[in-house]
């Protein structure tokens, strides 16, 4: 069915849309994951440490996801463009796990936490160093997905 | 034998090449760097041009991430010399690999010229009120070279 829709055929006719969605999907997970970063670097006591979380959360959240859409989005054209490929992989499966994981820890265990007045700085710590450990596993999941088959 | 191949052919380069796992490890911890450290570039930019971070003066910005920056550079440049090398003669007649050299060395430009009138001088902008032009020339220019950067990065692997 999805490979019969005309969306999808001129995605597979033009030579530069998968590219061109590559590199929005880059620069994209770049500002989300990297704005996600900046709270959990400031969990971990490492950087911006004149800042509250909070703060420093509400400063980037926008940015997180307004960037985080530009990534589903590229990420859906790049699916749609080359779907028999993916459906195939067994890589890229896992890796759409972590992301949805990663999605839902993101807006509920890592908000609260980062938002909190007096959390317990462990918790943070521990909090923050799973955030970035599902984002960097959704980046070598991505790379995989191209290597593997 | 051209340098190229000559860098190719270095024992611990090839095997690294053949290996089908190593390669997009490497690959994986480059695009970590991009996005835990370009995210970092991106903020203190924003941060330069008034649009987040307000409240955090430019000197926390630029002082507090500067170490990581560099980290995450030097991590950068570490997995991008082994990528390059381990298939050197492909590289080597690549426009795209070749422009995004020219890209960093613009960056590496970039540094020398703006590190002295802005970045090294972020106690004076805080002081002042409005933001000065040559801070958002700069601020604007970096943003416009790291996506240079990262687009070209891309581009290399269709290449043929």
């Amino acid at each position: 069915m999805l490979l019969q829709n005309t969306f999808v055929d001129a995605l597979n006719d033009a030579e530069w849309v998968f590219p061109l969605a590559e590199c929005v999907h880059i620069g994209g997970f770049a500002i989300g994951v990297g704005s996600i970063a900046l709270v959990d670097f400031r969990m971990l006591n490492l950087g911006l440490r004149q800042e509250t979380t909070a703060r420093i959360l509400r400063y980037t959240e926008l940015w997180t996801i307004v960037a985080l859409i530009f990534v589903l989005f590229s990420g859906a054209t790049l699916f749609l463009s080359q779907t028999h490929i993916y459906l195939i992989n067994q890589i890229f499966p896992i890796k759409m796990y972590i992301l949805l994981a990663a999605l839902i820890y993101n807006f509920t265990i890592h908000r609260k936490v980062a938002t909190m007045e007096n959390p317990p700085p462990a918790l943070s710590k521990v909090v923050a160093i799973m955030s970035l450990l599902l984002w960097v596993l959704v980046v070598f999941g991505g790379i995989f997905t191209g290597f593997l088959e | 034998m051209s340098i190229s191949q000559s860098l190719e052919s270095i024992g611990f380069l090839s095997d690294f090449a053949d290996s089908v796992l190593v390669y997009p490890i490497v690959l994986s911890i480059h695009l970590t760097c991009i996005a835990l450290f370009g995210g970092m570039i991106l903020m203190t930019n924003l941060r330069l041009l008034g649009l987040t971070f307000n409240s955090v003066t430019i000197t926390q910005m630029v002082t507090n991430l500067r170490p990581w920056k560099l980290v995450g550079g030097t991590i950068m440049i570490a997995t991008g010399l082994l990528l390059a090398t381990s298939e050197a003669t492909k590289y080597a007649l690549n426009p795209f690999f070749w422009t995004k050299m020219i890209i960093l060395g613009l960056i590496f430009v970039h540094g020398f010229v703006f590190r002295p009138i802005v970045y090294n001088r972020t106690e004076e902008l805080d002081r002042s009120a409005a933001i000065p032009a040559k801070v958002k020339v700069a601020a604007i220019l970096s943003l416009v070279l790291w996506t240079g950067m990262f687009t070209m990065g891309r581009l290399i692997a269709y290449w043929e």
